[in-house]
């Protein structure tokens, strides 16, 4: 490759990505009612091997964020490199490289998973889409990728509806990994399955990630599986990143009132799960109508006049590299 | 709302100018042409006189230029001359067309009358003894064949019974509104029959999907009565989809009408099609078909506004 | 829940919910024993010792006996056995009609529920607009269309079966609008589905997204519309018949046997009560069969009622 990347080129980096919804059921009478600013304004990057978790709750564009990502959704504005390439912007074909090497799963095994197809057939179907391999290739690859993820041969014939929750989800990753991505995204991939489960499916997308060198975007709502599993963590509120931090220094050293009150709002044992609404004041406000200035200030114990009138960039904080928090008192004293 | 109506009637123009040339360009594929039917009714023609006569009406040009000739025309107020007929083709159109829609008028408010009121009581105990018996009679009135049960009303009544006239519109020479009301009974009961079912099971279904909503619940919680639920809140929301089918089926109607008029040999637009058709008169078809059509055409700019009026949620841009 | 007796349930479940629709079930049975009898018409005429072809002219309007259960014609030819003729024809061609509308229909409503938004609208409008028009008058006039004048070859229009096909092809040019209407609702949700926002992800083309992920999805809705087209399909079969533009005699249908009898029902009202009441039992049958799939398969019918 004569034009390559530089070396120093992150695998993935998203600048300023927008997406608006427009609002209204869109039907023929319907009056143009507004739009959603579902994600409005995202940066990040991601590394190779490296794992990003994106937190928040649900309704702040998380799942947006990460269908735009992957060129699901067409971006409103932004940009979305990947291995050095704009994908923004190109046909279904000039994609098709990098649909291969970006891959998905989704949140719900049950209905990501046609049910009128073998898993068999569905582990194979990018292999099929992407042109990989003859018909015996593609049955040894489909074998090969069932015992990854600990199905057995036998289950290759059987359709989706014979399968619990985890073992459509393994069949959802063994999809994933079908065509070799060096970039998973993964949309609250365990949040629908029982706890037990829950570490079972954690540990494999690990041990996958070592033996492929794999990415991951991660979605999640759930900052415990979170700790454990992400290098970096970004907490998203109404469409932005309003801090970002590696793992640790987010939960030591938490700069943003918001990602204090995610962190107070998780479970502790025996007192059962609490939501971040037990913690903040309100509700989330309509993504339709976001308050100006800094959009969590009607929930915010810190709020003062400047919250309400501009909103704060999203800056170097907590003094560890790569912490950067958008709060006008970042760099105060948590209370 | 204006601006709403003149959208719609723009509509329905177009696709009336689409539907004049569709129908323009299938009668001439219908067999045999005017000429040829002149030529066999006058043996003293020529071939000379047949060829000047094509000349005349244009027949051996294409059709587009054909039909721009008979749309210039037809616009100008000369809609043709009816061979069947022997009369201009208005002239036996609009009496016709009187009769069908005292006909049709007729079975719409007699089969509304029973229909709404029959399927909202299903909805209002479904799965009941009631709602199973009046659902039987929906099946029944959608699945008989409409032709077959103008026979069966002919032979019970005028055959069996000899009570009502097996078709036509008056006795000859007897004349008077209550002979006339007799001619009437059948052919109205045999279309009333044939469409009460269909009434029936969209009012149903649509009250029943309307008093699952949660603001009929609201209303019975808050302890509205239960007539009053029905009455007030209920039927106005379920009437919105009714009114739509309804006046979407008017075609239907037509259809309906086509096969009752044959049947009970009542002299209206649908056997004046049929019998135009059959008889070869190309322009009495041409014309009779495009009335039909704009009639329906009608009814569904009808439904439209209807509909517009009754849902509040509806914005005019 | 294990998901092995789920998926039993769900399948027992439609059963159960089918079984408890006495009459879809009656309906189901009463199709089968007429469809049997038709198929089985020769062997009728041999086991009565008739010959449904064959005119008898002193032995017309014959009351029923043992030979001729149901009595002879206007030409003495025995009834019950040109029922069961006629009811072979129609069955075929109620049943090939609604399969032709279903392919058609299922197209429409796969393309306008695939790619949703202007595609949708255009498509549904033009649907709702062929809903609209005065169809019987139309079809009419498509029946009686010189097929010579349209560009087939004459020795196809002056085939025996000609009448067949054309009553095929009319009827189902307008027919396909229920099983369009069903396929574009169910494929318009399953767009949304999550398996195939994974196959756009991989960059899957429509074709395949369609073929693969949503078609196979639609099996219920297809099979239900289908099914409930069948009876609008014989009704409008038999009444072109009956108005001598369909099934051209001496092929029997039930619609081309009334048109006889409308003219005897002074003399032989039974005529023209026996082609009726088969017609309309059938398409009673079809429907209230159509109906109970529609419950035993529909998802958001199975929460309780």
């Amino acid at each position: 490759m004569t034009a390559g990347p530089a070396p120093e080129a992150p695998l993935l980096e998203v600048r300023g990505l927008v997406k608006h919804f427009p609002a209204g059921g869109g039907g023929l009478f319907a009056a143009d009612t507004g739009t959603v600013r579902a994600v409005d304004g995202v940066s990040f990057r991601l590394g190779r091997g490296e794992t990003l978790a994106l937190v928040g709750e649900s309704g702040c564009g998380k799942t947006t964020l990460a269908r735009t990502v992957a060129l699901l959704y067409a971006p409103t504005a932004g940009s979305v490199r990947f291995q050095g390439r704009e994908l923004t912007g190109l046909g279904r074909r000039d994609l098709k490289p990098a649909r291969r090497r970006i891959q998905m799963i989704f949140q719900d095994p049950y209905s990501s998973l046609n049910p009128r197809l073998p898993v068999g057939a569905i582990i194979a179907e990018p292999l099929v889409i992407h042109g990989l391999g003859g018909r015996a290739e593609r049955r040894d690859r489909v074998a090969t990728l069932a015992r990854q993820v600990g199905l057995g041969a036998a289950d290759m014939d059987r359709y989706p509806h014979q399968f619990s929750g985890g073992q459509r989800q393994r069949i959802a990753i063994a999809r994933a990994l079908a065509v070799e991505p060096s970039l998973v995204i993964a949309d609250e991939p365990v949040s629908a399955l029982d706890v037990s489960i829950q570490s079972q499916v954690l540990n494999l997308m690990r041990d996958l990630q070592a033996a492929h060198g794999l990415a991951y975007l991660f979605i999640s709502h759930d900052l415990a599986v979170v700790r454990h599993f992400a290098d970096r963590v970004a907490v998203m509120y109404l469409g932005r990143i309003v801090e970002e931090a590696p793992a640790d220094a987010l939960f030591a050293n938490p700069r943003h009132p918001y990602t204090r009150a995610l962190i107070a709002a998780q479970p502790v044992v025996g007192r059962g799960k609490r939501r971040p609404g037990d913690v903040l004041r309100g509700d989330i406000p309509s993504p339709l109508r976001p308050p100006p200035g800094c959009a969590f200030h009607p929930r915010c114990p810190l709020a003062q006049d400047i919250c309400r009138q501009s909103a704060p960039a999203l800056e170097a904080a907590g003094g560890e590299a790569g912490h950067r928090a958008a709060c006008h008192f970042k760099d105060e004293a948590a209370p | 709302m204006t601006r709403f109506l003149a959208t719609r009637v723009a509509q329905s123009v177009i696709v009336l100018a689409l539907m004049s040339f569709a129908i323009y360009a299938l009668i001439g594929l219908m067999p045999g042409d005017p000429i040829d039917l002149m030529i066999s009714a006058d043996p003293k023609m020529t071939p000379e006189d047949a060829a000047r006569l094509r000349e005349l009406y244009g027949v051996d040009k294409p059709v587009v230029e054909r039909y721009a000739n008979w749309l210039m025309a037809a616009l100008g107020g000369d809609l043709g001359y009816s061979r069947l007929y022997a009369a201009p083709v208005l002239d036996v159109l609009l009496p016709a067309l009187g009769n069908t829609l005292i006909l049709l008028g007729l079975t719409l408010v007699l089969s509304l009358a029973i229909g709404l009121p029959a399927g909202v009581v299903a909805a209002l105990r479904p799965y009941s003894r009631t709602d199973y018996a009046i659902n039987l009679f929906a099946f029944a009135g959608i699945s008989v064949p409409a032709f077959w049960l103008g026979l069966l009303l002919i032979i019970v009544f005028a055959v069996i019974l000899g009570v009502l006239p097996a078709g036509g519109t008056e006795t000859v020479g007897g004349a008077g509104f209550w002979d006339q009301a007799k001619y009437l009974v059948l052919p109205v009961a045999n279309l009333t029959l044939a469409s009460v079912g269909g009434h029936t099971r969209y009012m149903r279904a649509a009250m029943m999907e309307t008093l699952r909503q949660d603001y009929i619940r609201t209303a019975r919680a808050k302890g509205a009565g239960r007539a009053r639920v029905v009455l007030g809140h209920a039927l106005r929301n379920a009437m919105i989809p009714v009114v739509t089918i309804i006046a979407l089926q008017f075609g239907y109607l037509f259809s309906g009408a086509l096969i009752t008029e044959t049947i009970f040999a009542y002299p209206g637009m649908g056997k004046l099609i049929f019998d135009s058709i059959m008889g070869n008169d190309f322009n009495l078809a041409l014309v009779a078909l495009l009335f039909a059509t704009l009639v329906t055409l009608i009814g569904n700019l009808l439904a439209d506004v209807t509909y517009a009026w009754l849902d509040p949620r509806i914005t005019y841009r | 829940m294990s998901t092995a007796t789920h998926s039993q349930g769900m399948f027992g479940l439609a059963l159960r919910r089918f079984r408890r629709h006495r009459l879809a079930l009656g309906s189901a049975a009463a199709l089968v024993a007429l469809a049997v009898l038709a198929v089985a018409a020769p062997l009728v005429e041999a086991a009565l010792g008739v010959d449904s072809s064959v005119v008898d002219l002193f032995n017309r309007f014959a009351p029923a006996t043992a030979a001729h259960p149901l009595g002879t014609d206007e030409l003495g030819r025995d009834v019950l056995v040109r029922l069961l003729y006629g009811g072979r024809v129609s069955l075929l061609v109620g049943l090939v009609t609604a399969l032709v509308a279903a392919v058609i229909g299922t197209i429409v409503g796969l393309i306008a529920g695939f790619y949703g938004g202007r595609v949708d609208g255009l498509l549904m409008r033009f649907t709702d607009g062929v809903i609209a028009l005065p169809l019987l008058p139309l079809l009419i006039v498509l029946a009686a269309l010189d097929l010579e004048k349209v560009g087939l070859p004459a020795a196809f229009v002056q085939s025996e079966n000609v009448s067949l096909y054309r009553i095929i092809a009319i009827v189902a040019l307008v027919g396909w609008t229920t099983v369009a209407r069903l396929v574009r609702g169910a494929a318009l949700t399953l767009r949304e589905a999550d398996f195939v926002l994974a196959a756009h992800a991989q960059g899957a083309g429509a074709l395949r997204i369609m073929a693969v992920h949503i078609l196979p999805n639609l099996v219920s809705p297809i099979i239900v519309a289908t099914t409930l087209s069948v009876g609008s399909v014989i009704l409008l079969e038999s009444v072109l018949s009956f108005l001598g533009l369909g099934i051209q005699p001496p092929i029997p249908s039930w619609g081309n046997l009334l048109t006889n009898a409308q003219e005897l029902i002074w003399t032989a009202p039974a005529l023209a009560f026996y082609p009726g009441i088969l017609i309309f039992v059938t398409v009673i049958a079809f429907n209230f069969l159509g109906d109970g799939l529609q419950d035993a398969l529909d998802p958001k019918a199975m929460e309780g009622r």
